[in-house]
């Protein structure tokens, strides 16, 4: 008994000893401004360094953003929650603990939000990169993505650059120009965005093609490390990816092939591979809603915005290994996309089959997934984005070869 | 002259017959253990520790949404928990609840893809119960008729019927089955369990459950033959026992209450059906079941204390800040004091010189 009086003693001690430590906290004081409670959902946490850590990141921008507008943001985030019932209750927490706009940030979630939002009407719910909610019956749901066929398309324009810079050296024979793309899955956000990287590269150099190939995972380091080595032992010269890990980049610099990167700048981990990198940043749209929020008024139920408003952006050059007069283009480009003058699926620029693209339906809406309406093919281009945030540009075009 | 023994600090003996009040007094402290330990943790990412475990305890029962969500959360565990314990009780270490429970949840969402735009919701929900008991069983029974056949090795089998069950889901999920973006179509109204005071019926199912197998481990001759089965193979061969057929049955039964959990867990919970839709319940049931010492009763109340930690836990996250890493700490020193302190339980520490234990029981 006396030893049991012993260990009890030693555990009323130390939890004596956190009770002394125990101290009042006045930080989090406001001095009149507007303070507004804001809840994110990650699948992920910041270790990924990639998809989630980025949304961290738009999330650590817009709370200074706001603070210079005199709005406090009180963020909730819950990390590493599953796409299953899990998220049902982590929107409930959050909408029951306060909070005026809850952000989902995974594909996965939006079902499960769905199912919270009805009981909520005045909480705010926005799936990102989603595209069922904006257009339900239901006024408090949102979805928003950036038009990232527009960073991919300039990230493109580096790579091309390079590859050509590589043909006019010798180094390589103009069919030698190949890029591989490491693609999550064969959807309509992977294909827009491997296209549009794809059409920036052809645009400065015409020789390029592509081989593509998925690891139906929007996270497998492993898998991904393996398709790139997979694309490289293929003869690519160039990898580029849609998935969430940074291994693509070591792989492609142990091959020996040059790299650009998405959702963080790989530079640190690959640095004589990788050229540059696009990412979304999530703290321009964040800002709007919350700022939205905070003055009670409405924002838009789909959003999507792009370079023109810094919500799509490119990471440093790599300025030791990118070829002479990449800045310069790239300013060109970026100028030519902001002012509407340059149409990323301009349809003069592809073929499918052999032929010019005239028409294509933008959105499912009898739900058999397939789209049905809505066209998206005029005035010479494909309009993407532009009917919904959601990417729909799932059209396979000549000059781009599926592995798998 | 002396002859000199040298002799160690300290040594083990094993306890014979410990007061039960002694044995909760030790469970309960290596609970007070797990949280001191734990409040460090807290410590160091600069909070404090009891707030925090207020903040924990508030943020899995403080309000009815909070009550729901951990009664929710403690179906699965105390189901799979229920449908392990047998297998247990006979030593026979089946680690493959969780591709049970996807394979029962597979069979029942085969139902909804067949039957729903036929049936109402009574009818269909009672085929999927039981198109998941029998799928869920039948992915139990595969290893128990090799183990009763074969003498393969139950530990490994059953663990990779997991994977196998799985990567079958994954390709359904992504393949023929998928609606959008690799993800299945959420459930039917009429294939979802109806709800009784706000949370799936489900957790009436797994109280039911609970019963019947207490009594079916208590007072039945197959819960006798299992017990028996479990302390001595050989007794129950010389009792004439057919110990192959008692395992299929016993893997049988244990794979279709895991199946049942398969179903509840899609039709009630998630509402469609993902690769990892069992979670990881198949495998923190086993803790649930050792913790109980295979006590069906104990098991409502240990799956409760699981969920009101993993509940509390998400709370204290959003709350607090305190990393998410932070709370799976705690939860998983909880895990090791409980389990921890079992073998105090079983054994003593004599220190040199003390006196020798006379009797059975000390205090």
């Amino acid at each position: 008994m006396k030893r049991l009086f012993a260990i009890l003693l030693c555990v009323a001690l130390v939890a004596a000893l956190f009770v002394g430590c125990a101290k009042k906290d006045d930080a989090g004081k406001t001095d009149g401004a507007k303070t507004v409670k804001v809840g994110l959902i990650c699948i992920g946490d910041e270790n990924d360094q990639g998809y989630t850590y980025n949304f961290i990141r738009g999330r650590d921008a817009a709370t200074e953003a706001l603070k210079a507008k005199g709005i406090n943001v009180e963020w909730v985030t819950k990390y590493n929650v599953g796409e299953d019932s899990g998220c049902e209750d982590a929107n409930i927490e959050l909408a029951a603990a306060g909070c005026a706009v809850i952000f989902n940030n995974s594909f996965g979630f939006e079902d499960y939000m769905l199912k919270v939002a009805p009981e909520y009407p005045n909480v705010q719910f926005v799936s990102c990169t989603n595209q069922v909610s904006w257009n339900d019956d239901l006024k408090n749901t949102h979805n928003a993505f950036a038009a990232i066929y527009e960073g991919r398309y300039l990230a493109g324009v580096v790579a091309g650059m390079k590859l050509q810079q590589l043909i006019d050296e010798g180094t390589i024979k103009p069919e030698e120009a190949i890029i591989g793309y490491v693609g999550a899955f064969p959807f309509a956000e992977v294909k827009s965005g491997y296209t549009a990287y794809f059409l920036g590269a052809r645009s400065v150099c015409p020789s390029v093609t592509m081989k593509v190939q998925f690891v139906n995972s929007w996270s497998n380091a492993t898998e991904e490390s393996n398709a790139a080595s997979a694309l490289c032992d293929a003869g690519c010269k160039l990898i580029s990816q849609h998935a969430d890990n940074s291994t693509p980049a070591t792989t492609a610099q142990s091959k020996g092939a040059f790299f650009t990167s998405y959702n963080n700048d790989m530079i640190s981990v690959a640095p004589e591979a990788c050229l540059v990198g696009t990412r979304i940043d999530w703290s321009v749209y964040f800002t709007e809603v919350i700022e939205a929020v905070a003055n009670g008024k409405e924002f838009p139920q789909d959003w999507c915005k792009g370079i023109a408003d810094g919500a799509v952006v490119l990471t440093d050059l790599n300025k030791d290994i990118v070829a002479p007069g990449t800045a310069e283009k790239l300013a060109e480009v970026e100028e030519q996309i902001k002012s509407g003058k340059l149409q990323v699926f301009d349809t003069s620029t592809f073929t499918v089959k052999g032929e010019t693209l005239t028409q294509a339906y933008a959105l499912d809406t009898d739900g058999d997934f397939a789209p049905d309406s809505e066209e998206a093919v005029y005035d010479g281009a494909f309009h993407e984005s532009t009917v919904q945030s959601a990417p729909y540009f799932a059209i396979d075009i000549d000059g781009i070869e599926l592995l798998n | 002259m002396e002859h000199k023994v040298k002799t160690p600090l300290f040594h083990l003996a094993k306890r014979t017959g410990i007061a039960p009040s002694w044995a909760w007094l030790i469970r309960l402290s290596s609970i007070l253990v797990a949280l001191v330990i734990g409040s460090l943790a807290i410590a160091i990412t600069g909070n404090q520790p009891i707030p925090a475990y207020r903040t924990l305890l508030e943020g899995a029962l403080g309000n009815e949404a909070f009550r729901r969500q951990t009664v929710k959360m403690a179906v699965p565990l105390l189901g799979c928990a229920l449908a392990i314990a047998p297998c247990f009780k006979m030593r026979f270490w089946n680690i493959g609840a969780e591709g049970q429970i996807t394979a029962g949840a597979l069979a029942a969402t085969l139902m909804v893809r067949l039957f729903a735009a036929k049936l109402s919701a009574l009818p269909l929900l009672l085929l999927m119960a039981i198109a998941a008991i029998l799928g869920g069983g039948l992915w139990g029974l595969i290893p128990g008729f090799f183990k009763a056949k074969w003498n393969t090795n139950e530990t490994l089998f059953t663990l990779m019927m997991n994977y196998i069950i799985i990567g079958v889901v994954a390709w359904l999920q992504a393949g023929p089955w998928e609606a959008r973006q690799g993800r299945m179509a959420q459930f039917p109204a009429n294939a979802c369990l109806p709800k009784v005071l706000g949370v799936h019926c489900g957790w009436i199912i797994v109280l039911v459950l609970a019963v019947l197998i207490h009594v079916y481990m208590k007072y039945t001759k197959h819960g006798y033959e299992i017990s028996v089965i479990g302390d001595s193979m050989r007794t129950a061969q010389y009792a004439g026992m057919n110990v192959g057929r008692i395992m299929m049955r016993t893997m049988f039964l244990s794979g279709a209450i895991s199946g049942l959990v398969g179903f509840i867990v899609a039709s009630g919970a998630n509402n469609t059906l993902a690769k990892d839709i069992a979670g990881g319940v198949g495998f923190t049931s086993i803790t649930v079941a050792w913790l109980s010492q295979l006590n069906a009763f104990a098991m409502i109340l240990i799956s409760l204390m699981l969920a009101i930690l993993t509940k509390g836990a998400s709370t204290l996250q959003t709350q607090m800040g305190v990393p998410a890493a932070i709370s799976d700490i705690i939860t998983g020193l909880l895990l090791f004091c409980m389990l921890g302190c079992e073998f105090f339980i079983n054994f003593r520490i004599v220190f040199r010189g003390s006196r020798p234990e006379k009797g059975g029981k000390q205090g």
